[in-house]
């Protein structure tokens, strides 16, 4: 038996053309090489897109390679992952599964309350897949909790988990907040647990379950990811040998540059010599300034003239993080809180007053009013123009004031 | 109406002495009340119960000499209500005035009457801001309606210490206490739990509370929801030893120099370097046979080192940090430390305390850390770390935190059957007391000599009190009040049916509702 694991694509999740580009041309070459090495079968563990309905571009690409596969008879197996799950069942996937090129393993019954996970068997190689879905905000974790373990426990033969969640064993640090599910909620006996969702790369046996991978993203999603992990990849499992495969599709050089006590100008020379003294040529460059700048304003570090320089020595793609960046001519907002509404409502106490704006309103009041509506977020199925509408509609019902100024 | 339960006869301030109503005996530990004078009552408890007669004791004694050796003569007392009575002594507590209370500075009125207290009548006494439930206010044996509430966030900071006789109810308290701590989101609790009793792997526990997904269970032995217990050698640092194993200064010196020069790997260079120079070959020795030993480590044959328990070399690197986080957002941190030896144990406990209390400490620095819940670590027979004789070879971190804790909001529960081996000054750093029935009296003196309040005479009264009966001297209280805490299964199956109507409402079950009827994703097949 051979089959590769991959999970976390996130297709359509960048907004940068060229790393768009890069992120397909992982997914194609993932395919190219299952076909090349002649597996069995395919294995995804959620988030194949970046959400329910990707564009249609994007949708083409995916298509065609998975109706390759087919014709090879290479058969995939997935679980939908938090991303480009729906709850409306709204979700491209489902178009896919009906067209028969993709298999969706999360298939169960109810008995005694519980819900029973039943088996997919690959016709050829006689292993049983099931698995469970991802869902936004751990929601998924609510199944494993009413899972019947002991179904799953007794069934013979080579059996296979696909999963999308955070398991509390394995979170990385940066997750320690984050409510996870624990391994104690999964059922043991299975040969081989394919993780997904949290995008690290680790393999660990574990004593009475069996081996659980988590591959990691196909390609880099974020500004963070491509400075630490560089690349993607995927699980080869060949029997009982399993291997981690890179997929490198440009090569990523990572700047990071210290602003303390410097002046923008400084940071701005820094960088760009840093920039001309490298070669850059068809990689990909993040480049990460942090401290506090002695002057100037954040503004003044200059990220387009940077990038402009660095693609004219031929980089294929700029990206730049100053999350970490202060300066020290205006004050720094020392906000420490883990909720966004809560964030706001502290930088509103520290910076804003009770000064009356309107009628009997005052600042902070008409901050939380307009942090309230515009936070409000696009849904499902809504186009962009329906939904600025609903949005000025509710704040016009909320604040006619506001239109009246 | 009230009915009298006694008239003040005489006395002085802190013994005031008190005929008994004959037909509605005092107990000891009873609240009374003076009827109101000027508007202000005196709330008093009685501590001591005696015999009053009018007849002389050669009297008495004749009469009972002819009760016992002439049978047959029918010999009673005049007036028997009249003539012989129970005499009370009882102290007073507080002065009661319009509703705000203050120290008695005065003595009650002579001969006033006193009375029973109402449910009513109290309860204003009780309502605390960040209100942590530890049990009913009790008069004697008799438990009223007021529920009993402290400052959580300021008695969890400020350490809470539990002294009691074996079987008087100390699990009960602390799964109590557990219980209600995981309702609030001023504080997470950690606690090592060496009998695995808390969680309710096979009774009802945490495991049944409501906002479950606010208590984390870590376990060697894996249960549905809970999380393996593994640590990884490398967050081991020689400091977290303190107060766990008795090393020499040699072997201290030792152990320091291995984790300079190795840094996290030290415990590994320890067992398969070769030894450092300036150290006798028999300290090495010997330090590696201890750590060996308590980490359960092995050399394998092929010359790898493999650990068997609760610490492992490859894998529990974000235990510690979970833990930290889960605490920081208010969870309750469940440790079942029953597989573990003791010496084991304190060693979770100790790496665990020491990254809380530099956590925090840094929260401070980063002026964080009045936003953060306190965190209040609950340790079973404390002495085993704040022992005296502990103590005198070295402070350990959970002296350093009942010395202070409290500035970075990092607190104590320390329980234990010997407070007597605690050092004076912790016990008075520990500034509520939740005392159970005591036996021994030089264990009844050392809390009593410690209390925030004074309890001199109390000793009977601590001796007596009866399975879950408790006395609570707080800095935090206005006096040392009684009160009886609640079964443990009484008391969540009361605070389901209470919460019966929210039930449906609760966060984990309206989700688990909404993913039983929906299981949108998952095909459902008939």
């Amino acid at each position: 038996m051979k089959f590769v694991h991959f999970a976390d694509c996130h297709i359509g999740g960048w907004r940068i053309k060229e790393l768009q580009d890069c992120n397909i041309e992982a997914f194609r070459r993932t395919i190219s090489r299952c076909k090349e090495i002649n597996v069995d079968f395919i294995v995804i563990s959620g988030d194949l897109f970046n959400n329910a309905l990707p564009g249609i571009d994007k949708l083409k690409t995916v298509t065609k390679e998975f109706y390759e596969l087919k014709k090879l008879k290479i058969p995939i197996y997935f679980i939908a992952g938090s991303h480009d799950y729906s709850p409306s069942g709204k979700t491209m996937l489902d178009v896919l599964e009906e067209a028969g090129l993709i298999i969706n393993v999360s298939k169960a019954k109810i008995a005694d309350g519980k819900l029973r996970l039943l088996f997919t068997q690959d016709e050829k190689t006689g292993a049983k897949l099931t698995g469970l879905l991802g869902k936004r905000g751990m929601l998924d974790k609510q199944y494993y909790e009413i899972l019947d373990r002991e179904y799953l426990e007794k069934e013979e033969g080579k059996k296979i988990f696909l999963f999308h969640t955070a398991i509390d064993e394995y979170k990385p640090k940066s997750l320690s907040f984050i409510n996870c599910t624990p391994l104690s909620f999964f059922p043991r006996n299975f040969f081989y647990y394919a993780g997904g969702h949290v995008h690290i790369v680790m393999k660990r046996f574990e004593e009475g379950y069996g081996v659980f991978c988590y591959p990691g993203a196909l390609f880099p999603n974020s500004f963070d990811e491509l400075e630490e992990w560089k690349c993607g990849g995927f699980y080869i499992v060949e029997d009982e040998k399993i291997s981690y495969e890179q997929i490198k599709i440009k090569e990523v050089v990572s700047l990071i540059f210290s602003a303390d006590g410097k002046t923008p100008e400084e940071v701005n020379h820094e960088i760009i010599h840093s920039i001309k003294n490298l070669d850059v040529n068809d990689k990909i460059i993040t480049i990460r300034v942090r401290g506090k700048l002695s002057s100037g304003k954040i503004i003044e570090i200059k990220i387009p003239e940077i990038a402009a320089k660095a693609h004219s020595f031929g980089a294929y793609s700029v990206l730049y993080n100053t999350s970490k960046l202060v300066t020290e001519v205006i004050e720094e907002i020392k906000i420490e809180t883990r909720d966004g509404h809560n964030f706001d409502g502290s930088i509103i106490k520290e910076h804003l007053t009770e000064e009356k704006v309107h009628n009997d309103m005052d600042e902070r009041m008409l901050a939380h009013i307009l942090i309230n509506s515009l936070c409000k977020e696009k849904e499902e199925g809504e186009t962009k123009t329906i939904y600025e509408e609903r949005i000025k509609h509710e704040l016009k019902d909320t604040l006619p004031e506001l239109f009246e100024l | 109406m009230k009915e009298k339960k006694g008239q003040i006869l005489s006395g002085e301030v802190g013994k005031i002495v008190i005929r008994q109503k004959s037909n509605l005996p005092l107990e000891l530990g009873e609240l009374l009340i003076t009827e109101s004078v000027n508007n202000q009552k005196i709330l008093l408890q009685v501590y001591d119960l005696m015999y009053g007669s009018l007849l002389s004791q050669q009297s008495i004694e004749l009469i009972s000499g002819l009760h016992l050796e002439e049978e047959n003569q029918d010999v009673t007392f005049l007036d028997p209500n009249l003539k012989n009575y129970t005499l009370a002594l009882a102290k007073p507590l507080i002065a009661i005035k319009n509703n705000s209370i203050a120290k008695s500075k005065s003595l009650p009125p002579f001969f006033s009457f006193v009375y029973g207290i109402m449910d009513n009548e109290l309860s204003f006494l009780l309502n605390e801001k960040n209100p942590l439930y530890v049990g009913n206010l009790r008069s004697g044996s008799s438990v009223l309606n007021i529920p009993v509430n402290l400052n959580g966030e300021k008695v969890l900071a400020e350490h809470i210490l539990i002294p009691a006789t074996t079987g008087r109810g100390k699990s009960n308290l602390t799964s109590c206490i557990l219980w209600e701590c995981t309702k609030k989101d001023y504080c997470g609790i950690l606690v090592l739990d060496p009998h695995d009793e808390y969680y309710g792997r096979d009774s009802i526990g945490l495991k049944n509370h409501p906002n479950r997904d606010k208590v984390k269970y870590y376990s060697l032995n894996l249960y549905p929801g809970g999380i393996s217990l593994k640590i990884s050698i490398k967050q081991i640092m020689p400091h977290h030893f303190n107060g766990v194993v008795d090393w020499s200064d040699a072997q201290k010196e030792a152990l320091n120099a291995y984790y300079r020069r190795y840094k996290e790997n030290w415990i590994s260079a320890i067992v398969k370097e070769p030894p450092i120079n300036n150290f006798q070959e028999g300290t090495l020795m010997v330090i590696k046979r201890r750590i060996m030993s308590l980490l359960h480590i092995n050399i394998t044959s092929s010359g790898e080192l493999k650990a068997n328990g609760v610490f492992e070399f490859d894998s529990g690197e974000h235990t510690i940090t979970s833990i930290i986080s889960s605490l920081e957002n208010s969870n309750t941190v469940i440790i079942d430390t029953s597989a573990l030896g003791s010496s084991e144990e304190l060693l979770v406990g100790s790496i665990l305390a020491n990254n809380i209390f530099k956590r925090y400490k840094h929260n401070r620095l980063i002026g964080v850390l009045q936003q953060m819940p306190v965190i209040s670590i609950i340790i079973e027979e404390a002495p085993r770390v704040l022992g005296k004789d502990i103590l005198e070879k070295g402070q350990n971190i959970f002296s350093t935190i009942a010395r202070e804790g409290r500035k970075f909001k990092v607190g104590l529960i320390a329980i234990t059957q010997m407070p007597s081996l605690i050092p004076k000054e912790i016990l008075a750093n520990m500034n509520t007391k939740i005392i159970l029935g005591i036996e021994l009296a030089s264990e009844r003196q050392a809390i009593i000599e410690s209390a925030s309040q004074d309890l001199s005479t109390d000793s009977r009264n601590i001796a007596n009190l009866d399975k879950g009966e408790a006395i609570v001297t707080s800095n935090f209280t206005k006096f040392a009040v009684p009160i009886k805490i609640p079964l443990f299964k009484e008391h969540i199956e009361e605070d389901m049916l209470k919460n019966d109507s929210s039930k449906n409402n609760s966060r984990n079950d309206q989700n688990k509702e909404e993913a039983m009827l929906s299981f949108d994703g998952i095909k459902i097949q008939e």
